[in-house]
This record gives structure tokens, sequence and C-alpha cells, in this order.
């Protein structure tokens, strides 16, 4: 490689970390003109325009490409931007400069965004990390954002919620590290964490599984029309600098801005999706509502007799066929849509620059009467006050209103629907209450009414988040900037869910009126301080501080017996229990420092450090210090590898710390008082939790290395990463035996996380009309709970209700295994029924799985014809395993398909029975016939039938897009338009699980992994999203 | 100049971002209470409630699905019930895990008081700490009932994370030491202290009336004692007897010891069985009065009859024709039961259905307990007695019947089995009318009707051989300890009566064999959490008790 090219290579490092910096103008010229696409000729939105030499004089270009600047004669201006290889100009005499970009996916130049929003180089990142841009998370636009980074990221485990529209999603970057908390990234909008907490959702700890709902978590609030490119900081070591929430990696998200000197645009994007179920449940239609082989009303299951056409009683009072209706289940779902319409207008001057969205979105879910509503309002302003000062600031409100979101579990509605008797018609269903006395009408007494719950009970919600921030930057001198910033998260949402008079459960009715509010505010500010310290060497040092205030309320009231049927309201109810949570108020200090010295641009060095003072540690251990430091080598430069073949070959090293707190109020062990004391006397409980009065930080230590490597001119890349993270001291109320507490909460264990990343890629077809572009992810992850409390073996995240399953971390073992009863067997291995003929579950449970996957990865492949492109994302799970709670259940219910087996003339089962004593067996073979309905009930109990292995391949995402060309549109007042139709999680290549989505749990939450339990059904989606710009 | 300042500005950014001052502060937990705002009284209320009547989740699960059933007062299983009446003697993991943790999760505010109030504690009193130790005594009697051994002696330890099991011997003669510690303590003494240090109405059973405490303490001794008699090793059994009956023992209902129902708590504070009965709209979640206590009051005129259960609904009774052989048998059994009560009945068989029908609300009928899967198809809802109203009734929706703990009934029959059994002194036919009396007076029998029963049923003196009285003593103790299913079904366990219960069931074709292959149910299994958290423990204890497993004899009932 040239000198010279290294040179340019140093100069933009330096122009780009001293994001803010300023010069004295000296005479000056204007320069305008249009950056478009090599691949496609468009005009390329947000390219950075800055004068060469200087670090914050700069210009950054509108929706259509267009850009204007005014720089001193003589300079040479470069245009960079994420995803495209940066071009430098000389300005000369020139006042029009028009330029193309050629796109560079994993380009030597890359510049990606890392922690406090410094934009740098990959190459000299000492760790990995991924970016993904904008247009990638708004073509296929998802209700929830995140969830369009499945299968694009090696190492990140997408699991979204399964509620329908506005769930929640849980995000794992290699693998889960803590045991109770929470084990999701921190998101950082424009350098704002922001709280990603929510009600039912991923972030919580409840995994009741009767019947939960998700109202869904911060980052769903994002509007993907907005995000202007998303970094994956994969590791604390990425993470370091954001402190104690990092510790499970951070992804940043950057919003768009407006441009300066650039006029007014408007893009208006429309976007129309259809949703229907990817794949039910297999039922059977031969057999009805009974019991014994005969029709039975007082049953809900369908062990009657063969669905004949004879007639028999039916539950509405008269006689009908005794008729299989195919249709009962599939016919309940509508086809579900999402509508998402944005428009953003943005411009500016030389001096100020502003862009305003909004965008609507409306999901339907496909269960009746059930949706979304959002209204995503954003502004974002920049402004230079004078030389030296810069503004930047942002405000952003999202109002989200769910309609009916879902109850799901074994008494929610899909649990209500899938075991309806194969002979019953949803359309008697439909008339589901009774006039007289306001009771549930429904296929057998004490039977649920899946219309009732989508009719006639409520569970709504209304959410409202302010997001912003303000952040003064100024520039001290050429090497010194410093940028103070405030930023706040302010969350507020009222749930409403009402049982009606008549419900089978709760026959008088009952509700839960609730309010929450969530705030978070921080305030940060950092000094950047760069030196060019000799031809060899630069150094770069941030200097910074934050402050964090986090805050939550709660209160609301609980109401039953309602005096008049028809009012679910406070004067209505027969009881009221008020509820008020004081605020919770959490603090937390930092300071930290973080310096890079670099060689030649061959060697980088980073080391940072910081220390935070939590305000939910106990004074001794409040205060708590980590460093990190990584190394990137670029091999090809030392050893002078041939250009032509070798482009870069960069090995990485680091090593990082992170410390993390805990929540508020664990420091002092005091008494309650209880609402309502037993007969109205007073009454104090002590709280089940002993508190450790010297609980020491969690921490959290990783050591990262990898290789990057670019060949024959970027046509063949490729990066390999193997990490070791390793989490100690974890903060955990552990259940313990004896005493008068039932868990203590100490530090305790240490888990381990071991894994790599692998992601190759390459063009193998590039012409000048032709690309295809090919890449390939893959992740596997290790996990261990390496140590323990004394004498406790494992620490259950969940068991089911009916106690045949535990999912748990086991010491020395996984975590997330899955451990189950298996049909008893002697000791000579024989299965063993009783007397009856009917299997024995065995008392001690075996380890029949673990949730985690062996390994996920991603399959993309990019097609350019001209303006059309092409783009189909398959991604992949292998092993891990799950327990399907609905699997037993519809079995049980003897509606599956599964059922039908030995439902004529039952079974003699192949086992032994014993005929002794418990002390002393005798094992004599098996002679009684057991029905079908014997049969599913007593393998219910076993839950080693009903454990399936996750393996699947699925086509995530297929996107055709089509860009009009210019020269259509040259006499029209649009400027740009493109046109694509998208569809997502299309279908199975293969599973191994017959009725349900492998990757579905019951709730996105760490305790509710690992068991499915009636999710409603995964979505496949196909739309078409149209944007045009102004 | 201008850097100085620079300099400055920063250090005192720095200056900010480190401040803790408070911290402390905000970390405080609005609303908690600490121990100089409270007293000791106020931690007893709980722990009295939730041993008899916890919330909804173990309440069904434990005493309702397991001891009501075991001791063979309830059934499910008639048709329209959620279950076949095989619940719970076929092995189910979550009911049981939820009956094992509210027992093993109850310690926690009992070892709680226990530590407050014990010498050097935060509320020391020792007339409080006495009550405690009778509370434990309570506990662990019942809780070593149901599943065997289980971690005593090393319990209320915070430092011992993974307690040791103690045998039952072992617990047994703890317990007994502990109630003559409580006793000894007590004294002649009648209140726990003055003001806040008078239990006072926060005690639920005996607004803090400290002889009452301590009858209840011999009694339990007596109890005990009685059902550690003739176990292996329990030579300390006789004393203990002969030493409780020289002391002061329950004699009047306003002694017993019983749980009086708040009408108004929330289910998931404290549930009540309306809670289940009425709370859900159909019949699945309802249950029947057993066949053996049915028949037990009405062939011997016993006036509980009418005040524990309600006549069967009656009226016509529609049921599939039985077919198949099992399905005959199904259905004759049905029909004798209705034999055995004396039923006037009709049947009429149109198609493939046959109407049973005969009058309403006039029979007492108890249905069968352990019917399998085809006999509930033919165990219609309306051919059996359900509980009365004072059992079932919704709460703030008629009188409710309190929770029966130990009371004079138990006394005197206790007495009686002692004399009986040769260890005790006095007139055990006397003992015997006396607990039945009391019993019946607690039920609100009148005199006249007590009389009338003490002279005319077959069940109202106690004569004849020695097993003959064991059986009416016996089989008295466990009609008084209706829905008190736990002590029911132990006093099954230990004494084999009524017979008809202990000795299972055999026809597999009609009854429900279980894990057990048909045997009476002779404990519960442990739960899971016992498991996880003290494997090695559990492991030694069960070497030495037996494998995990319902047909396990306990030592107690050895």
């Amino acid at each position: 490689m040239s000198m010279n090219r290294n040179l340019l290579f140093k100069n933009l490092t330096i122009c780009l970390l001293l994001l803010v910096a300023n010069v004295v103008w000296a005479q000056e010229v204007t320069v305008t003109g249009q950056v478009t696409g090599a691949d496609d000729g468009l005009g390329i939105p947000s390219v950075n325009v800055r004068v060469k030499g200087t670090t914050s004089q700069g210009t950054i270009s509108d929706a259509q490409g267009n850009y204007r600047i005014s720089v001193p004669t003589g300079s040479t201006l470069v245009f960079s931007f994420v995803g495209y290889i940066s071009k430098e100009v000389a300005v000369a005499n020139q006042t029009v400069i028009n330029l193309q970009l050629a796109p560079d996916a994993v380009a030597l130049g890359e510049v990606v965004v890392t922690a406090f929003g410094v934009e740098r180089e990959k190459k000299s990142l000492g760790y990995a990390m991924t970016s993904v841009s904008g247009a990638e998370v708004s073509e296929v636009k998802e209700t929830n954002v995140i969830n369009s980074l499945a299968g694009k990221v090696a190492g990140v485990v997408v699991s979204p919620g399964t509620f329908g529209p506005g769930s929640s999603t849980r995000v794992i970057l290699r693998g889960n590290n803590s045991l109770t908390g929470n084990n999701q990234p921190l998101y950082v909008i424009d350098g704002i964490p922001m709280n990603d907490s929510g009600f039912g959702s991923s972030n919580s700890d409840n995994g009741g599984e009767f019947s939960r709902s998700d109202y869904g978590n911060g980052i769903g609030d994002i509007n993907p029309d907005d995000v202007a490119s998303i970094s994956v900081l994969k590791g604390p070591n990425a993470a370091a600098l954001y402190g104690s929430r990092a510790s499970n990696g951070v992804i940043l998200i950057t919003t768009k801005k407006g441009s300066l000197n650039s006029g007014l645009g408007v893009t208006v994007s429309s976007s129309f999706q259809a949703l229907d179920a990817m794949l039910l449940p297999e039922f059977q239609n031969q057999y009805g509502q009974g019991s014994n082989g005969n029709p039975l009303l007082t049953t809900g299951a369908s062990w009657g007799g063969a669905l004949d056409g004879s007639s028999q009683p039916y539950y509405t009072g008269e006689n009908r066929p005794y008729s299989a209706q195919p249709g009962n289940i599939e016919d309940f779902f509508r086809t579900g849509s999402n509508i998402v319409n944005t428009i953003a207008i943005d411009g500016g001057n030389e001096n100020a620059s502003a862009r305003f969205s909004y965008t609507n979105t409306q999901a339907n879910s496909i269960l009746p009467n059930s949706d979304i509503k959002r209204h995503n309002f954003n502004l974002r302003t920049t402004a230079r006050l004078t030389d030296k000062f810069s503004l930047d600031a942002k405000v952003s409100y999202s109002q989200t209103q769910g309609k009916n979101r879902v109850g799901l579990g074994t008494e929610g509605v899909v649990a209500n629907l899938y075991s309806l008797p194969r002979n019953i018609a949803l359309a008697d269903l439909q008339d589901f209450q009774n006039e007289s006395d306001f009771s549930v009408r429904t296929y057998t007494d004490g039977g649920t009414n899946p219309y009732w719950v989508m009719n006639n009970d409520r569970n709504d919600d209304s959410r409202n988040r302010l997001l912003g921030f303000v952040k003064l930057d100024y520039q001290i001198s050429d090497e010194l900037t410093v940028f103070a910033r405030v930023g706040a998260d302010f969350t507020d949402q009222r749930i409403e869910s009402v049982n009606q008079f008549g419900h089978w459960f709760y026959s008088t009715g009952r509700f839960n009126f609730s309010d929450n509010k969530e705030s978070e505010v921080n305030a940060d500010f950092l000094a950047t301080y760069t030196k060019r310290l000799s031809d060899d060497f630069s150094l770069s040092v941030n200097v910074g501080g934050n402050h964090r205030v986090s805050k939550s309320e709660g209160s609301g009231i609980f109401g039953e017996d309602f005096k008049i049927p028809t009012q679910a309201t406070l004067p209505s109810a027969t009881t009221l229990i008020p509820r008020y949570d004081f605020e919770a108020v959490k603090k937390v200090n930092s300071l930290y420092a973080a310096a890079q010295l670099s060689y030649q641009d061959i060697l980088f060095l980073d080391i940072t450090g910081r220390n935070d003072w939590s305000s939910t540690l106990p004074e001794s251990n409040r205060s708590f210090f980590y460093p990190s430091a990584s190394v990137s080598v670029l091999m090809n430069e030392i050893f002078e590898l041939d250009n032509s073949v070798v482009n870069l070959a960069k090995f990485r090293v680091s090593w990082a710390q992170v410390g993390n707190d805990t929540d508020p109020f664990q420091l002092q062990n005091t008494f309650r008082l209880e609402q309502n004391g037993y007969l109205g006397r007073t009454t104090l409980i002590r709280p089940e939790t002993r508190f450790d009065l010297n609980l020491k930080p969690e921490q959290v230590s990783t050591f990262e290395m990898g290789l990057e490597w670019q060949m024959f001119g970027n046509r063949l890349y490729g990066d390999f990463t193997y990490y070791n993270i390793d989490s100690k001291d974890l903060i955990w109320a552990v259940p313990i035996a004896g005493g008068a507490f039932g868990r203590l909460n100490t530090n305790v264990g240490e888990v381990n996380n071991k894994g790599i990343e692998l992601l190759i890629g390459g063009i193998p077809v590039q012409t000048e009309d032709f690309s295809w572009d090919v890449s390939l992810n893959l992740a596997h992850n290790t996990n261990e709970l390496v140590s323990f409390i004394e004498d406790v073996q494992s620490f259950e995240f969940s068991s089911t209700n009916g106690g045949t399953v535990n999912v748990q971390a086991t010491k020395g073992g996984g975590y997330g295994d899955i451990l189950g009863t298996t049909w008893l067997t002697n000791e000579n291995g024989q299965r063993v029924v009783n007397s009856e003929g009917i299997p024995i579950a065995d008392s001690e449970k075996q380890l029949l799985g673990n949730y985690q996957p062996d390994w996920v990865g991603g399959f993309t492949n990019t097609f350019r014809y001209k303006n059309m492109s092409l783009r189909v994302l398959i991604d992949a799970r292998f092993g891990g395993e799950v327990f399907s709670g609905a699997d037993a259940g519809l079995d049980g219910a003897g509606v599956s398909n599964r059922s039908l087996l030995y439902r004529e003339g039952g079974v003699v089962l192949d086992a032994v029975t014993n005929t002794g004593t418990p002390e002393n067996p005798i094992w004599t073979p098996n002679t009684e016939n057991i029905t079908s309905q014997e049969y599913f009930g007593a393998l219910g109990g076993i839950a080693s039938n009903y454990v399936y292995d996750q393996t699947n391949i699925r086509l995530r995402e297929l996107a055709v897009s089509y860009r009009l060309p210019s020269s259509l549109l040259d006499n029209t007042f649009i400027n740009s338009a493109s046109v694509s139709l998208v569809g997502r999680n299309l279908f199975f290549i293969s599973k191994k699980i017959d009725n349900f989505d492998p990757e579905s749990s019951y709730s996105t939450t760490s305790f509710a992994q690992g068991v499915l339990y009636y999710n409603l059904p995964s979505l496949r989606s196909m739309g078409v999203t149209i944007n045009l710009g102004f | 100049m201008k850097s100085i300042y620079k300099n400055f500005l920063i250090l005192c950014l720095l200056g900010a971002f480190a401040c803790t001052s408070d911290f402390d502060e905000i970390n405080r937990l609005p609303g908690s209470i600490t121990a100089d705002e409270s007293s000791a009284r106020y931690f007893l209320t709980n722990v009295q409630f939730e041993l008899y009547g916890p919330n909804r989740f173990p309440y069904w699960r434990g005493p309702l699905i397991h001891g009501d059933r075991f001791a063979g007062y309830f059934t499910f299983g008639y048709n329209g019930s959620w279950w076949n009446d095989g619940l719970g003697y076929t092995y189910n993991g979550g009911y049981t895990d939820a009956t094992y943790g509210w027992l093993e999760g109850y310690l926690r505010n009992l070892d709680n008081f226990l530590d407050a109030t014990e010498t050097g504690g935060e509320f020391e009193n020792a007339n409080m700490y006495a009550v405690g130790l009778i509370m434990k005594g309570l506990y662990f009697s019942k809780f070593t009932d149901i599943f065997g051994e289980m971690p005593y002696s090393e319990t209320g330890d915070n430092d011992i994370l993974s307690p040791k099991f103690d045998t039952q011997l072992e617990i047994y003669q703890g317990v007994i030491t502990e109630l003559d510690e409580a006793m000894s303590i007590i004294g002649a003494q009648t209140v726990t202290g003055d003001g806040v240090e008078d239990m006072g109405d926060n005690d639920l059973f005996y607004s803090g009336d400290l002889q009452k405490w301590k009858k209840l303490a011999n009694t339990l001794k007596l109890k005990m004692g009685m059902r550690a008699m003739g176990a292996p090793g329990a030579g300390f059994a006789n004393g203990a007897v002969t030493e409780a009956m020289s002391n002061p023992l329950m004699e009047m209902t306003d002694e017993d010891a019983m749980l009086i129902k708040d009408e108004v708590i929330s289910q998931w504070g404290s549930a009540a069985y309306g809670d289940i009965w009425h709370n859900f709209g159909g019949l699945g979640s309802k249950w029947h009065v057993g066949e053996t206590l049915i028949s037990a009051l009405r062939d011997n005129d016993d006036p509980r009859l009418s005040i524990y259960a309600k006549p069967a609904a009656g009226g016509s009774i529609t049921l599939r024709n039985p077919v198949d052989p099992d399905e005959v048998k199904s259905y004759d059994l049905m029909l004798s039961t209705l034999d055995d009560a004396g039923v006037v009945y009709n049947t009429s068989v149109s198609g493939d259905e046959v109407t049973v029908s005969f009058a309403a609300d006039q029979y007492y009928i108890g249905q069968p307990t352990r019917l399998n899967g085809v006999a509930y198809d033919f165990a219609g809802w309306d051919m059996f007695s359900t509980p009365s109203d004072i059992v079932i009734n919704p709460k703030n929706g008629g009188p409710i019947a309190p929770e029966l703990i130990l009371s004079s009934a138990d006394a005197f029959l206790l007495r009686a089995l002692a004399v009986v059994e040769g260890v005790g002194s006095g007139d055990a036919n006397t003992f015997y009318q006396s607990g039945i009396s009391r019993s019946m007076e607690a039920w609100g029998v009148s005199g006249d009707a007590i009389t009338e029963f003490l002279t005319n049923s077959p069940m109202g003196t106690l004569s004849g051989t020695v097993d003959e009285m064991r059986e009416k003593v016996n089989t008295q103790r466990w009609i008084a300890s209706y829905t008190n299913g736990f002590e029911g079904w132990a006093i099954v366990r230990k004494t084999g009566y009524p017979a008809g219960l202990a000795a299972g069931v055999s026809d597999a074709d009609i009854f429900s064999m279980g894990d057990t292959n048909g045997a009476y149910p002779q404990r519960m299994r442990y739960g899971n959490s016992v498991r996880d958290r003290n494997g090695t423990n559990l492991t030694e204890a069960l070497g030495r008790q037996g494998a995990d497993d319902m047909g396990v004899t306990l030592w107690f009932a050895k």
C-alpha cells in the first residue's frame, strides 16, 4: 500500500474523530452538487461532506443527495457515508461538484458509530461490531424495529414476542450473562440510553403461565423510518464505556438529521403488509365432544364418538348433526395488517437544519377486535450558534394505543380456541352471552368462549413516551472539543383490563386499572483531545462524565363483584383494592476516560476506564472502577501483503471488565405493613428476601479476539471472533431452606459464556448492471453455570403448572436446562404402568435438553440489476430444545391429529406392572387395555414426550425493490421514487416440531424460555412499501 | 489564565458527577417499618391463619385436593368434574409442589416470630415465645404427617442453608419437649404482657388468653403421644400421654382451637371452600361428599349429617346406557349406592340413554371414592350429596364454618382412646360421649338431639371388644375432623379406620388405581423445590424412610 493512501486514512481518521471541531474561515467559495450511488444512480441522503484537514467544517446531503457548502478556496472535500467508499475531490475552481460513491458493504474505509456517538473507522477497532443501515430496517417494516435484526448480525438471537403487534422482543447478544437480571442489551438512541422496560415484557421476571399479556418494551416505540443506522456492540468490550447496563452489549441507534444547505425536501413513505398465521397445529376431524368414545355435553374435550353426522344433543339445547367443523380454528383468525405511513420534511441553510417526521402505524392483529395504533412525532434540529458553538437537539413523542392486547397462556384465548371440541361451529360461539343473566354461553358448563375474550372482556393500554436531548458542542481549540448534553426519556403507561360479569372464572366480574410512570434523565459531558504526536503516532483522548437519575412509580385499583353487571366501573365494584407504589429512585454517577494511540495507521491501542457510583449499592462498595484495553493490528501492512490479493487482514484482541449494580431498595431489612390484615387486624410481615447489606457490584470480564480480512478488491471478506465472557459475583436472591427468610439476596455464583462468530461474504458477480452479494453469518455459544452457593445445585427459572418440567440453570451445567418427567422404567429398563395399564411418570426429573441453540445463522443473497434489487434472507437455528405444553394440552383434549392413535379398541401397552410391594416389586407383564383418552391423559404427565428439537431453517425475509430511474422523473415534481415488495417469515425450509414455531416460548422473559404454551401463531407477512421524495 | 479557568470548570463538573450525598436516603424503601415502630403481636396473626386458611392456590391444591379427598370427606370425578377421582392418587407434580411449597414457606413467618420473641430477640417476650413454640408444634406435627421426615432440628438458623432431615421419631420427641417448655413458661400466667405486649386481638385463636394456649399445648401433646404410640422406638409415647392426661386438657368448646373465617379478605390472601366452589362458572371445580362419611352418619342417625351435607338434588338424571362390561359395572355401582342409601328410584331406558329418577332433595347419598374415568360418566352430579352451605358459602354470602385445628372433642376422644388402649385412666365411655357432644355442640347440634343420639344410636355408647371400641373412637375422631382433611387422613393411616377407606380399591374396571395400585396413600411425595435446594440431605432421608413414593408407610403409622 502506498504511503499516500496511508496518509489519507490517517487524516480521515482525525477528521472523523474530531467531530465537532471548527476552524476560522478563510476566503470562501460555495460549492453545490449531488452525491449519487454508483449502484443505482440515486441521490444518497445524509452523506458527510467535509473540508479535508478540518474537523467540523462540513454539511450533510439532503434526502436527494444534494448538498451545499462554503469552503475555503483550494480546499479538498471529503465525502463519506456508511456503506460507501469515501471519496476526496479537490475543489479548485469548481462551484458544482456531482459525484458518485461506490457501495462498499464491508469496506476498508467503513466508518462506524461507536460509544458516545464517536464515528471511527472500523479497521481501527479492537473489538467486533456490526452495523445495519437504516434502509434495511425501514424497507421491511416491523412494528418493533429491532425484529429486523434477525438473521442479519452474527451472534444476535432475536426472539419476537408472540403476542401479536406491539409485543416485546427478546434480544440476546452472545448468550445470557445474568441469572435473574436483565440479559438484554442496552439501547442507546442518539447517545441517550433508553429505558427498555415494559409490562409483561422481556424485561420483567414474571413467568406466570395461566394468562399473561405483553404490553411491549421500550425499543418498540422507535420509529423504523427515523433510523439512520444501527450499530451492534456485542460484548462488554465495545460497551465498557456505557457502564453497568452495558454488560450485555449495546445497540446504538442513530436517527436521521436534517442537512445544512439543502433547502426543503419532503419524503413520503407508505407501507402495507398483510399478515397471516405461518402455521397452525394439525387438528383431527374424526371425533367430537365427549368422553370415553361417546358424545357428552358436560366435557369440553373431544374424546367423544366418531363424527358420523348422527343427530346428537348440542350445547345450544337443540340436536345437531354430530359432524366435524374443520375450519373452526383457522376461521377465528382474520388477515392481520400493518399499515405504516410516514411523512418527513427536512431542510436547512448554512447555519441550521431541521428534520420533522410523523409516522402513523395501524397494526391489526390476526385476532378479531385487537389492534395497535401508534403515532410517532420526531423533530431534530441542528444549529451553528457561533463558529465555536453548535447545537443539536431532538424531541420525539410517541403514543401507542393497544386495544385488546391478547392474554396468552394455558387459560389464554389461543388455549380457549385450540381446545374447542371438533364439532363446535364458530358461528354458534359468536353468540357469547346469555341475555337473561349475562353469563357466558358456550359449549360446556364452565367452558370458555374465545369470542367473549375478544369482544366482551377488555385489555387496553395507552403508552406515551417522550424522548429527547439537547447537546451543545464547543470547540475550545483545534485539538480540544467538549460537549455537554442532557437527555430524557419519560414513559407513562395506562393499562385497563376487565373480565366482564358472567366470565367463566370470574363470574361476578373484575377489573384492574393501573398507571405506571417511568423516567430516566442523563446529563453527560465529553471532552475530546486529539493530537498528532509525530509522523508515526496519533493520540486521541476522551474524558467524560454522566449523571443518571431513573425513577418509577405506579398506582392502580383492582375491583370485583359488579353491582350492575354491565358496569365495569369503580362505583359498580363491591370490593376495591387500591395500590400505590412509592417512587423508586436510582442514581448513578460516572466518570470515564478513553485513549486511543495509533501507530502509522497500522497498530491501534485503546484503553478505557470508568468509575461508577451507584445509589443501589452500600457506601463501601458503591464506587466501582472497570477498565478495558484493546489492540488492533493490520497484518497486511506489517507483512506488506500483495494489495491485489489481500486488502485487509486485521487481527484484534481485547479485554474488558464491566461492573453492574442492582435495583433500588436492596440494602435494608425492614418489615412491611399489610394492606388488609386477617379479620382487619394490623399485621406485619418480614419480607421473604433477606438482603446482604454488603452487596458488591457484579463483574463481567470479557476476552475477545478476532480476525477480519478482505481480499480481491473486497470481493471476498470475512470476520471471525472468539470470545469468553465470565460473569462473577452475580447479585441474586438465592432460594434458601430454613430460617426466617426464603431467599438471600447476595453476590453469588459465576456464569461463563464462550463462543465464536463467523461472517463470510463476497461479491461473486459484479458488472455494470448486475451484482450478486452473498453473506453468511454463524454463531455458536456455550453457557455454563460455573459456581454457585454451597449446597444449592440449581436455580429454577420456571416450573410448569403441572409440575412436569423445570427450566433451570444447573451448577456445572447449562443455563436453560430443561428437566422433565419421563416414563418410569424398572431396573431392567422396562416401562412401568399401574394395575390399570396406565403409564406412570418417574419421580426424578431427567435432563431433556436446553433451550439455548447450539448455532444460529443467517444467509443473505442480494441481487441487483440496474434499478432492481432482490434480497433473500434465510436464517437458521440449530440445536436447542423446547417443551411444548401446548402439544401436551392438545393431545389431552383429544383435538390434535396425534390423538387419533388408539381411538378404536384402545391399547395394551408393552410394559410391566408391579404386583408386589413398593419395597419388593414383582414385575408382571401388562395385560390391561386402556383407551386413547387414558393413554394421552397419562402421557401429558410425562414431559419427555413433548420436548422437541428447535432446529429450523426459514425464509426470514424476501424483498424486491425497484427504484424509478431519475430519467423518468425528470419532468415531474418527484425527485425520487421506489417501490418494494417484501415478505417476512414466509415459510419453513426445515423444522422438527409439527404444530408450533420452534422459536416460540410463552413469553420473552428469562423466566419463560424453553417452554411454549398456546402462543399466537408466528406470522407470515407480505406487503408493499412505496417511498417518494419531493 | 484562560486554561486555568477551563481546568477549574472541568474539575467542578467532575465533582458534580461524583456526588453521592443523597444516595443512602433515596435507596430506602418508603413505607417500610423498622423494629422500633412495631411489636411482635403484629407478626402472630399471619402465623396463625396461614397454616389453616392459606391463599387459594395451596388451599385448593393442598387441603382440598389431597387432604379432604384422601380423608374420604370429598370426591371429584362426577360427570362434569374437571378431573376423575384418581386425581392426587396419581402423583401430580404441580399440586404436590403447591402443597409442599405452602408448608415449607410457612416456616419463614413462624421462624421470624420465634426469632423476634426469644431471649435477645427484637421483641423479646417469653410468653409470646411460648405461643410461638405451640404454633411450631402444630406446624411440624401437620407437616411431618403429610410428607414424613423433614428438617426440624436445624431449621430456624438463618446461617444453615441446607438443614439436615430429622426422623419422625426425633420430630415427635422434639415437639413434645418444646410443648413442655411452652407450658412451663406459661405457668399460671393469663396474658403475654401489657399494652402492645399483650397479643390481644392479634391472637386469632384465644384473644391472648394464655391458659387456653396451655390447654391447646397439652391437648396437642396428648394427640402426638397417641399418634406415636406403637411406632418403632416410640417409648416416650406412653409417658407423654400419661402426663398430658394428668394436666388440664381442653374441656369446653370455647377452648377449641379454631380459625374464624375472614369473609372480607381476598381469596389471594386467605381462601375458603366457597372461593373455589362459587368463583368458577361451571361444575368442574365442585365436589361431592364421600360415600364413607355419608353412610357413617346416615346409618347411625347422626344429627351432624344434615349439618355436614345436603341431600342429593335428585330428580331425573340422564346417563348413557352402559354397554361395555366396565360401564355396566360402573352403572351398577351407582345403583347399589342408591340402594344402600335406601333411595326409591326408577330407571327407564330410551335409545342409548338411561334415566335414573328419584325424589329431589330428600336422600343423603355419598359418592364412592376413587372412581375412574369410565365410572365418571355414570356418576351424575345430581345423584349425590354436596357439602352443606355452611361449608361452601361464598364470602359475605352466609355463615362459614371455622377451620378446625384441635378441639375439646379431639381431647375427649383421645382420652377415650388412651383408656381403651390401656394407657390412661378414667371412664372411656364418658370421655367418648363428651367428645361426641363437644363435636356436635361445635357444629350447632341441639342438646336434645345430642342426648337422643347418645341414647339411641349404635354409635352413641362406647362398648364391645377393644377392637370394636377402637373402631368407634377412631371413626368418631375421623367424623369430628370433617373439613380438616389432613387430620382425617392421618387418623385413617394410623388407626385403619374407617376400614373401607383404609383398604383402598382393587377393581381397576371402575376405580382409579393411581400410583399405589389401589392401596391407600400413605404420604405425599416431597416437593421439587427441596430436591433443588436441599438434595443431598433429602437423599439421605429417603435412604432411611424408603423411596419417595406415595405408598411408603410413615413411621407413625407403622
